[in-house]
C-alpha cells in the first residue's frame, strides 16, 4: 500500500499541478506527556551549618560531588570587577596538604575532571569522577574549598593567563556583545559589571583581596554539598560528616544592606565599530525580574514564544521566512536581584537595520494579540515534556539542585512547575510583555562594520559609536577616556 | 537499538552515510547544505512543522554534518518514539525542496559560516591546515564548504546529490532508551520497510592520501589577540589497530592539568595561554592535532620546540609509572559519560555501526583501550609525530594575508550544525 503511494507521489512531482491528487498524511496522535516523577533527594545539615544534599543513581558507576558557595560575581567589590572568578580559579592552585601538581594528579589519576568556577550568584569546585573514587574525590574536595593558599607564585601565573584570555575574548565580537549588553541593562545593580574582571582590576587584584574574599564567602554556613550519581546516601553523609565536619564557622555573614533597585535603563542604541567584522551581532532586549520573583514563570513562557526552541517568533521571522541569520533566539537570563530578557541573532552588515527592526516587531508582536491560546498551549507541552531532559546527567540534576539553594526556592518548586504554568493565561502572557519589553527602556547592542549603516541606527533611538578599541567595560559610557570606574 | 531505562526518554537518530568527503569538487558544503533542506518540509508536512512536532511533545530536535556522515536527531519523552520514526520516515520519502527554501537556506548557510568561522578568534585556523596536509584526500575541505560552489549550485544538483545519497540503502536508523525492542522494530518496518533503496551502489573510491616526506609549514595573519599555532600529523583511520594507542597518547599529552603538554607549557614554563591535542580519528586516515595559544613574551618558535621536545619524550617509550594508567582512567571515563543520556548511547552506537561498520564494537571498544600498552604508545609516537610527517600552521595577529607557505589550496573538518 504504502509503495503505491510513494509511487504515485513520485509521478506526481512531474506533473506540474497535479499536488491536489495528493492527500496529506500526519504522524500517530502525540500522546499527552509522561507523568514525570523527579528524584526525591535527601538533605542533612551539618552541625557547622554545611548543608549536604545528596540523590543515589545507582545506573552507571559515576558521581558528580559539587561544593558550592552562595556568593558569586555580584559579590565582587566596587572596583575589583573579576575578583570573585579569580578566588574561585585559584582553589586548584594549592592547599594546605597539596600543591597544585598534586591535586591535579589527584584528579587525573583516577580519570576524574575537576572544575572552579564562580557564577553570578553562585561559586563552586565540581568533580566527575568514577564513583569508586568518591571517598577520595570528597577528601580533595574538601581539601581546596576549606584550606585554599593562594600560593603567590600561583597568583601570578593565573593573573597572566587571566590577562591573555581577556585579549582573545575582546576580539570575539559576541563576548563583546554580550558584556555591554549587560553593562548597559544592569548598570547600578550587582551585575553591572564584567564579571571576567578587565586587565586593570585583574593587574590590582592582591592576594590579601583574594583572602579577604574568600575569608569571608567561604564559610560553611554560605555552602551546599551536592554529590548526585551512584552512591548510597548513608556514606555520602558520613564521608561529608568526616571531611566538611572540621570546618569553622566564623561570625555570621553580615546581610548585604537592601539597595533600592535603581531606575530602568533609558531606551537607547550601542554600536561598537568594528571595520574587520565579517557579521553584525546584534543583542535587544530590557532589564527584568530576578530569578525568585513570582513573575519569573510567566517570563519564561513568553520567553519560550518569543524566542524558545523550533519555530518560534523570531526564528520564524529572521530566519526561517528572510534567511537573515543562522541563529535566532531570545534568553532569559535571571540572577538573584535582577535579570535580562534578551533577543539575539547576528547578521550580514547590509541586514543589519532590517534584522534590528524584524526583531523590534517580534516584541511588539508579543506585547499584542498575536499571541494565541494555542502558542500557549505548545509551549506549555514543550515546557513539562522537556522536563525528563533536564534531569538526564548527574551533572544536570546536582545543577538543578543547585538552583533551589542559590535562589532560595522551595524544595519542591521542579515537581509544582509544570502544575503551577497550566495555571497561566494568554492575558498574562501579554501583560508580562507589556510590562518588562517596554520599548521605552529596550537597549539595543550591535557590533559590527557600524559605518556602512550608521545614519540609519538613528531611527532606534539616541545611539552612541564606540570604536572597538575603545570600549571600557568598566566606565559607565563605556568608552575609553571617561572616568567613573563602575562595580558593585 | 540499545535499550536503557534510566529516564522516560528515547533517542531517535538517522544516519545518513554521505558527508563532505563525499563531495566532488565544485559541490562543496553540498552535504552540510542538504542537512537544512531537511527540515524544509515534505509532501505531508509544511516547512517547520517536523521541529513543531518535536517541540510540542517537549522534545529536542537538530542534525550536523561531518566529513563522514550527516545525523539527524530527535530526544523526546518515551512514547512519542512513533512520531519520531514517522515524521524521519516522511523525510526520507519524499522531502520537498523549493526553489524559494533553497535559496533561503543558501544565505543561512553563509551566515552560519560568517558566524563560527570569519567573526570568531581563531575560528579560521583549521581550514589551512587541512588544505595544506592533504593533497588529494576529500578531507582537504572542511564540512561548511565553499561559499563559491554554495552560490554556484543549481537545484538540479541538489536534487540528484539527495537521490543519490539519502535513500534507505545509505541510511541507518538508531534506537536508544526507554523502548520495546519488538514494537519499535515493528514501527521501523512500517514506517521504513516500503521505501526503495539507491538505484546504484553509492561510490566509495576516495583518493588515497600519498605519505608526506617533509615537513610543510604556513604563516597567516588574522585578526587574532596572540600567536598561536596549529600543527597535524597523518595518522590511520579509526578502528585501525594504531587507533587506540594514538587515542592514549592524546589523553597523556593534554587532558587534565597534570598532562604532559598541559604541565610543561602552561604551568612549568607558563609558555602557552592554551594547549589542546586530539586524536582526530573518522572513517579515512585524519590528523593528529595540537593546537596552542602563546603567552606575550614567548614566540611560536619557542613553543613549537618545547611542544616537540615533549613529543620526543613520548617516543622514548619511558612513560613512567602512571600516566598510561591515568590515560586509561580518562578513557573509561569518557565512555561512562558518553553513556550517560540516549543521546550520547545512539551516537556511540551509530558511530560504531556506520563508521567502523560493527556495531559490536558498542561493547567491546573500551576493553580494546584498556589492553594498550607502553610500547604500543612509544611505538607510534616514533612513527606517526615526526618532522616529515607534520603540517604546521602559524597565526600571527594582524590581518588577513598569506605570509608565507610551502604549498597551497582551499580547505577543512569537525561536525558542524
Amino acid at each position: 500500500m504504502r509503495k503505491a503511494i510513494v509511487a504515485l507521489l513520485i509521478a506526481c512531482t512531474s506533473v506540474a499541478g497535479s499536488a491536489q491528487l495528493w492527500s496529506r498524511q500526519f504522524p500517530p496522535t502525540a500522546l499527552p506527556p509522561l507523568k514525570f516523577s523527579l528524584p526525591q533527594p535527601s538533605l542533612r545539615v551539618l552541625a557547622n551549618g554545611l548543608k549536604v544534599v545528596t540523590l543515589d543513581r545507582p545506573q552507571l558507576p559515576m558521581v558528580t560531588l559539587e561544593l558550592a558557595i552562595m556568593t558569586g560575581s555580584s559579590g565582587d567589590p566596587r572596583g575589583l570587577p573579576g575578583l570573585a572568578q579569580f578566588v574561585a580559579s585559584m582553589l586548584v592552585e594549592g592547599a594546605r596538604k597539596q600543591s597544585a601538581m598534586q591535586i591535579a594528579s589527584a584528579i587525573d589519576d583516577a580519570g576524574g575532571l575537576l572544575d572552579t568556577e564562580a557564577d553570578w550568584d553562585d561559586s563552586y569546585a565540581e568533580i566527575e569522577i568514577p564513583s569508586a573514587s568518591t571517598e577520595t574525590a570528597l577528601r580533595l574536595l574538601a581539601g581546596i574549598t576549606m584550606h585554599p593558599t593562594f600560593p603567590a607564585d600561583q597568583v601570578e601565573l593565573m593573573r597572566r593567563d587571566t590577562l591573555s584570555a581577556l585579549e582573545v575574548l575582546r576580539q570575539d565580537p559576541n563576548y563583546l556583545a554580550d558584556e555591554v549588553f549587560e553593562e548597559a541593562t544592569l548598570g547600578g545593580t550587582p551585575y553591572g559589571h564584567p564579571a571576567d574582571g578587565v586587565a586593570d582590576s585583574i593587574r590590582r587584584i592582591s592576594r590579601s583581596d583574594l583572602e579577604r574574599f574568600y575569608a569571608r564567602y567561604y564559610r560553611p554556613s554560605n555552602a551546599v554539598l551536592l554529590v548526585v550519581g551512584d552512591m548510597r546516601p548513608e556514606r555520602v553523609f558520613s564521608w561529608a560528616r568526616r571531611n566538611f565536619g572540621s570546618w569553622k564557622e566564623k561570625n555570621h555573614l553580615p546581610p548585604s544592606p537592601a539597595a533600592a533597585p535603581p531606575s530602568l535603563p533609558k531606551r537607547q542604541v550601542v554600536a561598537v565599530d568594528d571595520p574587520h567584522a565579517a557579521q553584525s551581532v546584534i543583542r535587544i532586549g530590557n532589564r527584568v525580574v530576578g530569578r525568585s520573583d513570582p513573575d519569573y514563570l510567566v517570563l519564561s513562557v513568553a520567553n519560550q514564544i518569543l524566542g524558545g526552541p523550533a519555530e518560534n517568533l523570531l526564528f520564524s521571522a529572521l530566519r526561517s521566512r528572510r534567511g537573515l541569520a543562522y541563529g535566532a533566539s531570545s534568553v532569559l537570563d535571571c540572577h538573584q536581584e535582577a535579570g535580562v530578557w534578551e533577543a539575539k541573532t547576528s547578521t550580514r552588515p547590509d541586514h543589519t537595520v532590517e534584522a534590528i527592526q524584524l526583531t523590534l516587531d517580534q516584541m511588539s508582536q508579543l506585547r499584542g494579540r498575536a499571541v494565541k491560546r494555542w502558542d500557549l498551549q505548545t509551549t506549555e507541552n514543550y515546557l513539562s515534556g522537556h522536563m525528563p531532559l533536564r534531569f538526564v546527567t548527574n551533572d544536570q540534576i546536582a545543577n538543578r539542585l543547585l538552583d533551589l539553594f542559590v535562589y532560595s526556592l522551595p524544595l519542591d518548586y521542579w515537581s509544582e512547575f509544570p502544575e503551577k504554568m497550566r495555571s497561566l493565561r494568554v492575558s498574562q502572557v501579554r501583560a508580562a510583555a507589556r510590562r518588562y519589553l517596554n520599548p521605552r527602556d529596550t537597549v539595543i547592542v550591535v557590533v559590527g562594520n557600524i559605518q556602512s549603516f550608521e545614519d540609519s541606527l538613528k531611527r532606534f533611538g539616541p545611539s552612541r559609536i564606540i570604536p572597538v578599541e575603545d570600549v571600557d567595560l568598566t566606565s559607565e559610557t563605556l568608552a575609553r577616556g571617561t572616568p567613573a570606574a563602575r562595580g558593585h | 537499538m540499545v535499550q536503557d531505562r534510566t529516564a522516560p526518554l528515547v533517542e531517535v537518530q538517522v544516519w545518513y552515510h554521505v558527508g563532505s568527503k563525499d563531495e566532488r569538487p565544485g559541490m562543496y558544503g553540498f552535504a552540510h547544505l542538504f542537512e537544512h533542506l531537511m527540515f524544509d518540509g515534505t509532501r505531508n508536512l509544511a516547512r517547520g512543522e517536523f521541529s513543531n512536532f518535536i517541540v510540542r511533545s517537549g522534545g529536542e530536535d537538530n542534525a550536523y554534518t561531518t566529513t563522514d556522515a550527516t545525523v539527524f536527531w530527535e530526544s523526546i519523552p518515551a512514547n512519542q518514539l512513533p512520531v519520531a520514526l514517522w515524521l524521519e520516515a516522511d523525510r526520507m520519502r519524499d522531502l520537498r525542496i523549493t526553489p524559494g527554501a533553497f535559496e533561503k537556506e543558501r544565505d543561512v548557510v553563509e551566515e552560519e559560516r560568517r558566524r563560527r568561522f570569519e567573526n570568531q578568534p581563531y575560528g579560521d585556523i583549521l581550514a589551512p591546515l587541512y588544505a595544506h596536509a592533504f593533497t588529494v584526500s576529500p578531507y582537504r575541505h572542511m564540512p561548511i564548504g565553499s561559499e563559491t560552489d554554495l552560490d554556484r549550485a543549481s537545484l538540479e544538483d541538489v536534487r540528484r546529490f539527495h537521490a543519490e545519497y539519502y535513500s534507505p540503502s545509505n541510511a541507518t536508523v538508531v534506537i536508544a532508551g526507554d523502548f520495546d525492542e519488538g514494537q519499535a522494530a515493528a514501527w521501523v518496518r512500517q514506517d521504513f520497510g516500503g521505501l526503495e533503496p539507491s538505484p546504484s551502489p553509492i561510490p566509495r573510491d576516495y583518493p588515497v592520501e600519498p605519505e608526506q616526506t617533509a615537513e610543510r609549514r604556513v604563516k597567516l595573519k588574522q585578526s587574532v589577540a596572540l600567536p598561536a599555532f596549529v600543527e597535524g600529523y597523518h595518522i590511520p583511520a579509526d578502528g585501525t589497530p594504531d587507533a587506540y594507542p594514538l587515542e592514549l597518547a592524546a589523553e597523556i599529552l593534554s587532558d587534565g592539568n597534570s598532562s604532559w603538554l598541559e604541565h610543561d607549557l602552561v604551568y612549568q614554563k607558563q609558555m602557552a595561554l592554551l594547549v589542546q591535542c586530539s586524536a582526530d580519528l573518522s572513517e579515512l586516515p585524519n590528523l593528529f592535532v595540537i593546537t596552542a595559544i602563546a603567552n606575550p613574551g614567548y614566540t611560536l618558535e619557542d613553543l613549537e620546540a618545547e611542544t616537540h621536545a615533549i613529543l620526543a619524550r613520548l617516543k622514548e617509550g619511558n612513560l613512567g609509572p602512571v600516566a598510561l594508567g591515568r590515560a586509561k582512567n580518562e578513557a573509561l571515563r569518557d565512555y561512562l559519560m558518553s553513556r550517560q543520556s540516549p543521546h550520547g548511547e545512539a551516537e556511540t552506537l551509530g558511530y560504531d555501526t556506520v563508521i567502523l561498520k560493527d556495531p559490536a564494537l558498542y561493547n567491546t571498544e573500551t576493553d580494546r583501550l584498556l589492553r594498550v600498552t607502553p610500547a604500543e604508545i612509544a611505538g607510534v609516537a616514533r612513527k606517526y609525530l615526526t618532522a616529515a610527517n607534520r603540517t604546521l600552521v602559524e597565526v600571527y595577529p594582524g590581518g588577513q594575508t598569506i605570509l608565507t607557505q610551502t604549498r597551497t589550496k582551499p580547505g577543512p573538518g569537525k561536525g558542524i550544525n
